[in-house]
């Protein structure tokens, strides 16, 4: 009977204590792991286009450059840095020393400041996840059937060739030395680190991408502006093109988007604040009819301090408010039209002028008031594609499209006046008059210092500087212009000096 | 009943075993006079032996001149010789090695056939501390131990690491072991007095049966059992202080001061600029855009009249308009210790308890920072049939801890003391200068900057203000329950069974006020989070053991299974009703709640056997298959390790020599696994996240699903010795071999991600321990006892990863300050040397190596070599020269022969007795490391015009004027750019020397007390963290594990108390 009990108590815990085949298996549930999304894709075929989502999702991410600092947060950061080094933004007031490392050109002399790291991470990134989606449907000879693949490659696409194009403006002095080896090139998820590649083979790489994607986005009908649809591919493509010279295609780009109707200028009720808390564009990419891309912000998106709004605004819970003041240069300022719209925009703050309260503005417009942002993020305008435009056909000798494309824009934003004073101007006045009304319409969106790069020109920072006041620098000044980050030269062997 | 049967017999037998033995009777009692039921009597050198009754009494027969030699566990052995009919003998307490019972988990070992290395610290050694949990105590008990204790925050615990860091990027603490069952719950949760003992096991041999988790050490720790021989109730009180004692760094606290430096700062900045009225530029700057935000002008004057530009401060006769407040006057506060414990034990033949009940309340000298604990344990032990017996071990715990002002940002109250310019005043000030009535919650207001003032320091918040108005709060709840029940199956052959379980719940409440804090604009703000731990074990095996004519057997084959698992969950809102109310139905508007799960499980099967043969030899092997989900392509792993000892003492030579009473050396060999190293590194990861309401999903990080098990080869070899009676000492070697490092490989973060966690690479720990004790004075009345643990550690990496890029290994990982490569250890530092200040004009100047490639004999700037360990094996024909430079990005890395490794660490203490009274004093120290001092680094940084900073008041030490030599550059407000980044200059020595504890204790004496029915009544005093001695005042090197520092650090709390213990 007692042996009978302890056999019986023996097996009891013997069965127990074995395990099953599944006990050594577990899976994250904070992030997840390709193989949940593989299984789950099986279930629910539209997972696919989460990846591609996900390219979005990095762009806005308050940690993006993977450095962890309240100045790094994808690709607005990047729109505050290429202002500041455009000359266009200045920083009036250093409290928390946020952005003084960009003013005083510490970062562009420093390869071992967390900036250069931080840019390069992250358009690195893109690219990563651009080559995930490409991987996933086939690589890049994959030439896809279903509208699905179609829309998924040709975003992916355009997005890798987003990161080529911004790196090979940010780490390259002169972006027109073909030649240069400049910038390491990787068109899968698998190959370990390479040697940098030419000027040219980026810039073929990237109009191949763009190029592809404007094909297969051709029928794509996207759910929200967050999506790159082609009309933003032929917008990077404008871009690229400009970059290495090519204006006449930068025009015809930018114009393809203009003619396409889809989008119409930004109103004055939309750029400035009027009265009308709600009115505004910059805050809300819905209510921005110029907006070709950009994101609608939720509270899902956990965004605070470490953002645009948490940089710029001073109607937000923001640096803006609490003493580091981004201001437009004084310079800029005194070259805007008394009866221009846009003059409004900058205003007095806290005894400082030039505050663009009345552009970037959360709409409860109570100081220090937006702690969690739901304010949007607007990533390209049309208004870029006037110019643009405007710019490739003055150079390429089209005065007359160049004149029509900017009287466009002008005469929007114009209280009174009209836009006739550009009729009798020559090629060079033109060129003048595009360069100053882009400084003035893209103010903060990061757009100026690409024109900067690519019509060579010289910028000189205005009176209310802290730094360098009234002192100019050539566009390819190695102070505008990032360094290729120590961890890059230190971890990737094949890549040893600095561009 | 039994044991008098036995005690009967025994007579008997002993009765007809000759005449010409006499019978020796006596009483074996403890060192209070209480009699010791149990203890064994043998006569050296035979198996003559009996144990002691009840009632301590002992009967044995003896020839005149024989040794009885007595013992008993927890005590010191005892020789006597009989002399006479009648011998009593009083035990001392002690613990020597070689007799006690080492449990180690699996198998309970007598300390002489144990062929580990293993140290016990005595249960009195941790209770005496003024400690909350066991990590704190175990600093300087245990050679190679090291113990880090990051945080003053009350009921902190420590990191602990044992034998140095055996792994690059996986796990390097030691593994918990809780009355037999692997422990990963909160150490915080054990009441220190609930503690046995505590073993820390360091080697192969020790470890070896926990494989998997034990290639970092072990701790076991053994909570207390009643006995069936005596019934007890010990009651303890203890009251005390928390104070910060330790010194600060030295910071200036002189406003005048400070403001000469930013003018100074002006002065040279104007100078550098090529100003031809640096005064007159400095004077208009100092205040203003360009300067400090004129709100926060102090004195009577304008920045204009306020400085003399030749001596650059304050001109005489100025005034100030108010005095600003020191911010440490309101950070800190009186901070009181209590502590009460009670416990009652006892038992009969066939159950045993022990049963306690713990207070202990504990604040911090920072505000609103405090630690409570109410605990309550019931340990059981039941033989209900002669062939089943059962443990029953149960603890609880509840816990509240108050941890505002701790976060690693502005809100530091520890940033903020020793950081804020003394120029700012911590209350808001109208512009007559007087603080401000605080309309919401009385008092002043504080100066949250928030009003339209630029405070150049931590503008919008106030980290004091935060603390004292903030809620940060944990309530938890913790639970571990270890259950045994063990059945002799036959002869010999027990099945033992054991299911051990640990339950935290978390529950933190976060409360930002309405009115000042940062969620001002959202109307305050309340943030909860549930965060819940489970974890249990479960283990079956089958033990025999067999007892042979002159040799012991003992084999073990059992399988065990863990599963460890994580809940978290949060939410927040803000707009709250009541300023300080803490639950979301005090709040409207909801931000999204988060919540997951981690968890990982472990499998494994092992075997052990032991063998010992004539008492004095012994041998034991174990093999291990372990499997984990951590890994997702290879998850099992085989390890195993061979142990010898020899006991020398108990061989007939050794008696014929008269230095050493007794000797054992042991050795062993084993191959341990590590898999700590993330929960799901083998994956592809990505961020789930809400775009435009559909599912995106952001590549987070890269994945390896063939990372496996990081295996470490340890040999181990030891030498237990006695010198007479005058000392005790173990010195051991060790041998740490690791292969298949869990290595997380930097690549170049182009290819999309930063790092890629691999096994590769190996390294080589080694090392030698010493643990002496000198019994320096020995006599009836007088005791002293000098002990001294050292140990050093060298680390070496043999072998670096493989570079995908290039199919070869990697020359040079760089991590932080310090930088990997063959041949160096783990932690030398990589980082740029500091060559002094240039006297013409006070920049500071670094080394930069280089090749001359222009052959004009001097530096030109694009000749520099960055990093200079790769650069030399790349270019080995290269001439490098070097030069200085005060562009710091033209500056060489390289190896500057300094580590964060210690040559020697260890401690020393004292240890007297005098008739009634004790006295303890522990001191911990530490040579030839180095640590690199960032906190001093930021307050001699080069500080920007709006006064964002402190300075140390070695800034006066700083370059004026052309000529001056020093090694403290100019003021310029950052013109030189990146003059405080990190560099040799700030890397300190880490040598120090600590009071870790003092005690002194008396005992009354028993016959006065006996009236009042108490058996014992001890009183002391200890205090604990008294003393820092260290390169500069401030740096306190046992912080962190690399001797560096952080700003954001609450220094240890010094603590000294009074207590009283009782015993019924």
């Amino acid at each position: 009977m007692k042996n009978t009990i302890k056999i019986t108590i023996l097996f009891l815990f013997i069965t127990i204590g074995g395990c099953e085949k599944e006990f050594l298996i577990t899976f994250p549930t904070n992030q997840i792991s390709g193989e949940q999304i593989t299984a789950a894709s099986q279930l629910n075929p539209g997972l696919q286009s989460a990846n591609v989502a996900g390219i979005y999702a990095t762009m806005y991410d308050d940690n993006a450059g993977g450095v962890d600092d309240h100045e790094d947060f994808g690709q607005k950061s990047t729109d505050i840095k290429l202002d500041l080094l455009s000359g266009d933004m200045a920083l009036a007031r250093k409290g928390y020393s946020r952005w003084a490392a960009i003013s005083e050109f510490q970062t562009t002399e420093d390869f071992t400041h967390f900036h250069n790291y931080a840019n390069w991470r992250y358009y690195y990134k893109i690219i990563f996840a651009a080559n995930i989606v490409i991987d996933g449907l086939g690589g890049n000879d994959f030439v896809p059937e279903t509208d699905d693949a179609k829309s998924f490659l040709g975003q992916a696409l355009a997005a890798r060739a987003y990161g080529y194009l911004y790196l090979s403006q940010m780490y390259v002095n002169d972006p027109s030395t073909l030649s240069k080896e400049v910038l390491p090139i990787y068109t899968d998820t698998q190959t370990p680190n390479v040697a940098k590649s030419t000027l040219s083979d980026v810039y073929t790489l990237i109009e191949s991408d763009l190029t592809k994607a404007i094909e297969y986005l051709d029928d794509f009908s996207r759910g929200d502006k967050s999506q790159i649809n082609k009309w933003v591919a032929h917008g990077l493509l404008a871009y690229a093109y400009g970059a290495k010279g090519d204006f006449a295609n930068m025009a015809s780009n930018a114009a393809a988007v203009i003619n396409s109707g889809e989008f119409s200028l930004m109103t004055p009720s939309q750029i400035v604040f009027q009265g009308d808390n709600n009115a505004g564009g910059f805050n809300n990419v819905n209510n921005a009819t110029g907006a070709m891309w950009g994101v609608d912000i939720t509270a899902d998106q956990g965004l605070g301090l470490v953002s645009f709004w948490g940089q710029m605004d001073i109607y937000s819970y923001s640096y803006q408010w609490a003493g580091n003041y981004k201001t437009m240069d004084a310079g800029l300022y005194a070259m805007i039209n008394d009866d221009d719209y846009r003059k409004d925009q900058f205003v007095d703050f806290n005894g400082f002028p030039y505050f663009p309260s009345n552009k970037f503005y959360h709409e409860g417009r109570t100081i220090g008031g937006q702690r969690q942002v739901t304010a949007d993020l607007i990533y390209m305008r049309v208004a870029e594609m006037y110019l643009l435009a405007a710019e490739g056909f003055a150079d390429s000798g089209d005065l007359v499209n160049a004149k029509i494309h900017l009287k466009t824009l002008v005469d929007d934003r114009l209280k009174t006046g009209t836009s006739a004073y550009i009729d009798g101007m020559n090629k060079a006045e033109l060129l003048d008059e595009i360069k100053l009304q882009s400084r003035i319409e893209l103010w903060g969106e990061g757009k100026s210092y690409f024109r900067v790069k690519r019509r060579k020109e010289t910028i000189t920072r205005g009176t209310n500087w802290l730094d360098f006041p009234g002192t100019s620098y050539a566009f390819d000044n190695e102070k505008l212009t990032f360094e290729i980050p120590e961890e890059e030269i230190r971890d990737n062997p094949l890549l040893a000096d600095q561009n | 009943m039994k044991k008098m049967f036995l005690m009967t017999l025994s007579l008997m037998l002993f009765a007809f075993s000759g005449w010409s033995q006499k019978t020796v009777t006596g009483i074996v009692t403890d060192e209070s006079g209480l009699p010791l039921p149990g203890a064994s009597v043998v006569e050296k050198g035979t198996s003559n032996g009996v144990i002691t009754d009840f009632d301590g009494n002992y009967s044995i027969k003896a020839v005149e001149g024989a040794i009885l030699s007595i013992s008993f566990i927890g005590y010191q052995d005892a020789d006597v010789t009989v002399l006479s009919d009648v011998l009593n003998i009083s035990l001392e307490p002690g613990v020597a090695l070689e007799e006690v019972i080492v449990t180690t988990g699996y198998s309970s070992i007598r300390g002489k056939s144990f062929t580990g290395s293993a140290k016990i610290v005595s249960s009195e050694n941790i209770s005496s501390k003024n400690v909350t949990n066991i990590t704190q105590a175990l600093a300087g008990e245990v050679a190679g131990v090291q113990v880090v204790n990051s945080s003053g925050q009350p009921g902190t615990t420590s990191t602990i690491s044992i034998r140095g860091t055996g792994s690059v990027n996986g796990n390097t603490s030691p593994l918990i072991v809780l009355d037999g069952v692997p422990f990963s719950g909160s150490l915080n949760s054990i009441n220190p007095q609930d503690i046995e003992s505590t073993v820390a096991l360091k080697d192969a041999s020790a470890t070896a049966i926990y494989g998997s988790r034990g290639a970092n050490g072990v701790i076991v720790i053994n909570t207390r059992k009643g006995s069936s021989q005596k019934s007890r109730m010990s009651i303890q009180v203890r009251s005390g202080s928390n104070m910060d004692l330790l010194p600060r760094y030295d910071y200036i606290q002189s406003p005048e001061e400070y403001i000469g430096y930013i003018w100074e700062g002006q002065y040279n900045k104007a100078v550098l600029g090529g100003s031809t009225d640096p005064i007159a530029d400095a004077n208009a700057n100092l205040y203003g855009n360009n300067g400090i935000d004129p709100n926060y002008n102090i004195w009577n004057e304008n920045g204009a009249s306020l400085i003399d530009p030749v001596t650059r401060k304050t001109l005489p006769g100025v005034t100030r308009r108010y005095n600003p407040e020191n911010w440490s006057d309101y950070a800190f506060q009186d901070a009181q210790r209590q502590e009460v414990n009670l416990n009652i034990s006892g038992g009969s033949d066939t159950t045993t308890y022990y049963t306690s009940l713990g207070f202990v309340d504990d604040v911090g000298y920072s505000i609103n920072s405090d630690f409570k604990r109410y605990s309550a344990r019931l340990n059981l032990s039941n033989r209900p049939k002669e062939w089943l017996s059962t443990n029953t071990r149960l603890g609880y715990s509840y816990q509240e801890t108050n941890n505002g002002g701790q976060s690693s940002d502005s809100g530091s109250v520890f940033w903020v003391t020793t950081n804020v310019p003394s120029i700012y005043p911590l209350f808001m000030r109208d512009s007559d200068g007087n603080k401000i009535d605080d309309p919401y919650y009385g008092g002043y207001r504080y100066d949250y900057a928030d009003e339209g003032q630029a405070r150049g320091f931590a503008p919008l918040t106030n980290a004091i203000g935060d603390a004292n108005l903030g809620i940060r709060e944990t309530i938890g709840h913790n639970f571990n329950g270890n259950f045994e029940i063990n059945l002799d199956l036959a002869e010999g052959l027990t099945l033992e069974n054991r299911f051990g379980l640990q339950y935290t719940l978390n529950n933190r409440d976060n409360v930002n006020e309405p009115f000042y804090s940062s969620s001002k604009g959202q109307g305050g703000y309340v943030f909860k989070s549930k965060d819940q731990y489970f974890n249990f074990t479960l283990f079956n095996g089958l033990k025999y053991i067999k007892d042979l004519d002159e040799s012991n057997l003992e084999i073990l084959v059992a399988h065990e299974s863990t599963r460890w698992e994580r809940n978290y969950m949060s939410s927040s809102m803000y707009k709250l009703v009541e300023p300080m109310g803490r639950e979301f139905s005090n709040a409207v508007i909801s931000n999204p709640p988060s919540s997951y799960t981690q968890d990982y499980a472990l499998e494994s099967y092992l075997g052990r056997i032991a063998y010992s043969i004539s008492n004095k030899y012994f041998v034991d092997f174990t093999m291990r298959r372990d499997g984990t989900s951590r890994f997702v392509n290879n998850k099992w792993g085989t390890f195993g390790s061979v142990g010898l000892s020899w006991a020398i003492s108990d061989e007939a030579f050794f008696q014929s020599q008269n230095i050493f009473s007794s000797m054992k050396v042991r050795t062993s060999y084993g191959v341990l696994g590590e898999q700590r190293v993330g929960y799901y590194t083998g994956y592809n990861l990505f961020d789930v996240s809400n775009l435009n309401n559909n599912i995106s999903l952001a590549f987070a990080s890269k994945g390896n699903p063939d990372l496996t098990w990081e295996k470490s080869n340890q040999f181990g070899i030891g030498l237990d010795f006695s010198v007479g009676s005058f000392a005790q000492a173990s010195i051991d070697y060790f041998n740490k071999d690791v292969e298949d490092l869990l290595f997380s490989r930097r690549v170049g973060p182009s290819v999309g991600y930063a790092s890629i966690q691999v096994n590769d690479g190996a390294l080589v720990n080694k090392g030698i321990e010493l643990d002496v004790n000198f019994h320096v004075i020995d006599t009836d009345d007088f005791k002293l006892d000098i002990r001294v643990l050292a140990a050093s550690i060298q680390n070496e990496l043999t072998q670096m990863p493989l570079d995908p890029a290039t199919g070869e290994e990697k020359l040079l990982n760089v991590n932080g300050y310090f930088a990997q490569a063959k041949g160096r250890s783990l932690y030398d530092f990589y980082i740029r040397e500091s060559a002094g200040v240039n006297p013409d004009n006070g920049a500071a100047m670094w080394s930069v190596s280089y090749v001359d490639a222009d052959n004009n004999g001097a530096f030109d700037s694009g000749e520099e070599i960055l990093s200079l360990y790769d650069h030399k094996i790349q270019n080995p024909d290269d001439v490098i020269l070097t030069s200085t430079t005060e562009v710091y990005t033209e500056a060489t890395k390289k190896f500057n022969d300094k580590s964060s490794y210690p040559d020697l660490a260890g401690s020393f203490s004292l240890n007297a007795e005098y008739k009634g009274f004790d006295f303890t004093a522990l001191f911990l120290y530490s040579l030839g490391g180095y640590g690199y001092d960032s906190a001093y680094a930021n307050l001699m940084r080069n500080v920007r015009q709006n006064a964002d900073y402190n300075l140390h008041t070695d800034i006066s030490g700083r370059w004026q004027q052309p000529g001056d030599v020093t090694d403290v550059p100019r003021l310029d407000l950052n013109t030189q750019i990146n003059q405080g980044s990190t560099s040799t200059r700030f890397l300190t020595s880490s040598d120090y020397l600590s009071l870790s504890s003092l005690r002194v204790g008396y005992s009354i004496n028993e016959s006065a007390l006996e009236e009042i029915g108490v058996s014992s009544l001890r009183l002391f005093f200890t205090g604990d963290n008294l003393m820092m001695l260290s390169k500069r005042k401030g740096y306190n090197p046992t912080t962190a594990a690399s001797g560096n520092t952080s700003w954001y650090n609450y220094n240890p709390l010094s603590t000294v108390t009074f207590g009283a213990n009782i015993n019924f």
